[in-house]
């Protein structure tokens, strides 16, 4: 027979043992949540890390492609971590299980749990409850699962880590060019002397076209002539599908970036047309044209076919008032996204330049000039760096310089050096102007004469 | 005599203690099979049978009959013979003189009226006569001529099977082997146990057993003691396990049921068994559990407890088809294959 009194104690050992697998549980599910959260974190830094490297890195399509497979793994990933997150949360039986197997309790606890909702516990109960009341420091939460932090948290650290170190990495990979020029660029270019080619989607933005409504026309008809328009059908083709996804990525690029469109820099392309019809350059921008033709290099889209160093078109009369203008802007260099990449610099350099030139680096300037025609043209420097042009408003040498031959002239008594002649430029001297010839010293005539004679 | 004796319900403490000191009677007459012997023990206070399978020599007969002397209860042994009739077994009407001269017919009672029935060599006998256990066996009675007979309770039937000399005997049928709550297996002694029991049986001094509880009072100490068994708990959970085993061994469900993903189909049990094990297989699993919960100082059921005796509760119910008998493959291997699943899926 049992007394009131002592069913209460055996319901207070129950409640006690109920409690402390309530604790256990809650534990156990609070650890269940955090092996989600955390993983789920580190899953979603380290996936946008890599987007954010990939955005840097890589070109358009690449980072594109990567960043679709970044984005699908890291979907998966997620998803099995909430499963696993969602497996591992503990009911009281199985909290009680767990407890069991842990403590080699061998069934004691799970019974408990299992039976003390039971009208008929049966004539044991008691024996039951107060055994494994007798196990209660075995079955302490602490002991049975030690962790109040799940083991995750090392994963979602070390996402951190990885991001933090990621991050920076990418962003010096990156360094924004574009930011550090803030003069726009104006650039003219003729149109006959275009090279036209799909351009990459993302290196159009910041480009604004001017021409006139004839000049404009008539590259309409050159693009749909070499099957570039848009009208042509290049969206329906691959390459269309292509250049969308292109544009795409770029402009995600851009975002990851921080490339604005109001921190980028804008091009002014103004297109001329000299096949004859000299009205299509209204403000005669002929210098800035000719420019172009030198540096061969327009803009990615845009560049020029003449060979390096040659300028056998007929160029138009100098218009004098633009050598101002144009000097302003000696770069015509527009390399990858129609950046100018030394445009702020060359806009002060020739007067602090021209201070510390030395004849010597005047000299290597002179022929560092005559090296630059060729850029653009030149496969190999078509999108090499960006070589700035040192000219100077006081005009520029060109130094010559001859050897002693020894299969030279024979039973000469020494070789004949050449006079080293320096010209100084007239300000109005243009930088690609012919020089004038200088005089022949006196002294070095007769010995020319003779040389030529024999 | 027995403290027992004093102890109105018996706890689990005192359970343990007897069913030791039973046990250490036992051995010291039996020299090894502990494992035997404690399945032995564990089926008595159960409540079940045991067949017993053994090699001739291996102290199959000893050990029935010390453990009658241990417990102190009343034995009798039949030896199990092809022209063995039922009659001689649960016994019949004999007509005899009254003190006053009249004759009538009265109820001889056969071997089977006691506490403790040896059948020795069961499968010598008919079927006919191997079913005359039946009744005894499962309702603890015997019908003879219309007439029921109860069996007084604790009533323990103890029978042995030669595996070797299989001319001339006659298989137990399923309905038979059904009937035991374990079968239990007398291998060879090691080296050891046989130099142990050469020793002791050839000496001048034989091994004496001395009872765990007096004559009056062991048949009802012994059903009180039986009756603890029935209390210990076992969670909805346990009962679940022991199905799901049970229902793994039988070929057409030997996949684990439940919604699982973890859920297991055993192909050894597809292959090579004709039948599983029946719905006492499943009882057997939970008493026999239930009594290793007690020898663990436990008034409930663990899962380890039910793995333990599965082979003995499970072997003997199961029926292996010609694939397994060309292999090699025996019931046993079968019943440790679904446990070993079984623990791995913890279904």
């Amino acid at each position: 027979m049992s007394f009131p009194r002592q069913v209460t104690r055996a319901d207070e050992k129950l409640g006690a043992i109920l409690t402390q697998m309530a604790r256990l549980r809650g534990r156990l599910n609070s650890l269940a949540i955090q092996h989600a959260v955390f993983r789920v974190l580190a899953i979603l830094l380290v996936a946008g890390a890599a987007i954010f490297a990939a955005a840097n890195w890589f070109a358009p399509l690449i980072f594109l492609a990567l960043s679709a497979a970044i984005s699908i793994s890291a979907i998966a990933a997620t998803v099995l971590a909430v499963r696993i997150g969602w497996a591992m949360r503990a009911s009281a039986v199985g909290a009680a299980q767990i407890a069991d197997e842990r403590a080699d309790l061998k069934g004691r606890l799970a019974t408990i749990v299992e039976v003390a909702a039971r009208p008929n516990r049966g004539a044991l109960w008691p024996y039951v409850v107060e055994d494994a009341l007798a196990h209660r420091e075995e079955f302490n939460a602490a002991r049975i699962e030690r962790h109040r932090i799940e083991r995750s948290v090392w994963m979602l650290g070390a996402a951190i880590l990885a991001a933090a170190i990621v991050i920076p990495l990418a962003r010096a990979h990156h360094p924004d060019l574009l930011a550090q020029n803030d003069q726009p660029a104006d650039v003219t270019v003729d149109l006959d002397d275009l090279h036209l080619r799909p351009a990459n989607s993302g290196d159009s933005a910041g480009l604004e076209m001017q021409a006139d409504s004839a000049t404009m026309s008539k590259l309409e008809a050159k693009l749909a002539r070499e099957g570039l328009s848009a009208g042509a059908g290049g969206v329906q083709a691959p390459g269309g599908i292509l250049n969308r996804a292109r544009t795409l990525a770029s402009r995600v690029q851009n975002k990851l970036r921080g490339d604005s469109a109001a921190r980028r820099h804008r091009l002014t392309l103004k297109l001329a047309d000299t096949g004859g019809d000299r009205a299509s350059n209204p403000r005669g921008d002929d210098s800035a044209l000719r420019r172009n033709h030198r540096r061969g290099d327009t803009a990615g889209q845009f560049k020029s076919e003449h060979p390096a160093g040659q300028e056998d078109f007929p160029l138009p009369p100098i218009d004098k008032s633009a050598r101002a203008h144009d000097q302003s802007h000696p770069s015509g260099d527009q390399g990858g996204s129609l950046a100018v990449p030394d445009s702020g610099e060359s806009d002060s350099a020739p007067e602090a330049q021209s201070a510390h030139d030395t004849p010597d680096s005047r000299a290597d300037q002179a022929s560092n000039g005559g090296a630059t025609h060729g850029i653009g043209a030149d496969p190999d420097s078509l999108f090499g760096a960006p070589v700035s042009s040192r000219m100077t408003t006081e005009g520029f040498e060109i130094s010559i310089e001859a050897r002693a031959m020894e299969h030279g002239a024979k039973g000469a008594g020494q070789a004949y050096l050449p006079p080293k002649v320096r010209t100084p430029l007239s300000p109005t001297q243009q930088p690609d102007e012919p020089i004038a010839r200088a005089a022949v010293p006196a002294e070095d005539r007769t010995t020319i004469e003779r040389v030529f004679e024999r | 005599m027995s403290e027992l004796a004093a102890v109105e319900t018996p706890t689990v403490a005192d359970f343990a203690r007897t069913f030791r000191r039973v046990q250490t009677e036992i051995h010291k007459v039996i020299i090894g099979h502990e494992q035997a012997v404690e399945e032995l023990l564990s089926a008595l206070f159960a409540g079940g049978h045991v067949l017993i399978e053994g090699v001739p020599g291996t102290g199959k007969t000893t050990l029935v009959k010390t453990l009658g002397l241990a417990l102190n209860l009343s034995f009798n042994r039949i030896q199990f013979t092809v022209d063995l009739m039922p009659a001689d077994i649960t016994g019949t009407r004999v007509i005899l003189s009254g003190a006053d001269g009249r004759r009538e017919f009265t109820f001889q009672p056969g071997p089977v009226f006691c506490h403790i029935l040896l059948g020795d060599e069961i499968n010598r006998a008919t079927p006919k006569t191997q079913s005359a256990l039946l009744e005894a066996m499962a309702e603890l009675q015997v019908t003879v001529s219309g007439t029921t007979y109860p069996l007084a309770p604790p009533y323990f039937v103890m029978a042995t099977l030669n595996p070797v000399e299989m001319e001339g005997t006659y298989p137990l049928p399923e309905a038979q082997l059904d009937r035991f709550l374990f079968k239990v297996r007398l291998d060879y002694p090691d080296e050891e146990q046989l130099v142990r029991i050469i020793s002791s049986t050839t000496g001048a001094e034989e091994g004496r057993v001395e009872p765990v509880f007096s004559g009056a009072e062991a048949p009802a100490l012994i059903e009180s003691l039986k009756k603890i068994v029935r209390e210990v708990i076992a969670a909805p959970a346990m009962d679940q396990y022991a199905a799901r085993i049970v229902r793994a061994t039988q070929p057409e469900h030997s996949r684990f049921v439940g919604a699982s993903p973890r859920s297991l189909h055993d192909e050894m049990v597809n292959r090579y068994v004709m039948f599983g094990s029946s719905p006492r297989g499943a009882q057997a699993l939970i008493m026999g559990a239930k009594v290793r919960a007690l020898l663990d100082g436990r008034a409930n059921v663990a899962r380890e407890d039910i793995e333990a005796v599965a082979v003995a509760a499970l072997a003997h119910r199961i029926m292996l088809n010609y694939a397994a008998h060309s292999d090699g493959i025996e019931a046993p291997q079968i019943v440790e294959r679904v446990i070993k699943s079984a623990h791995a899926a913890r279904v």
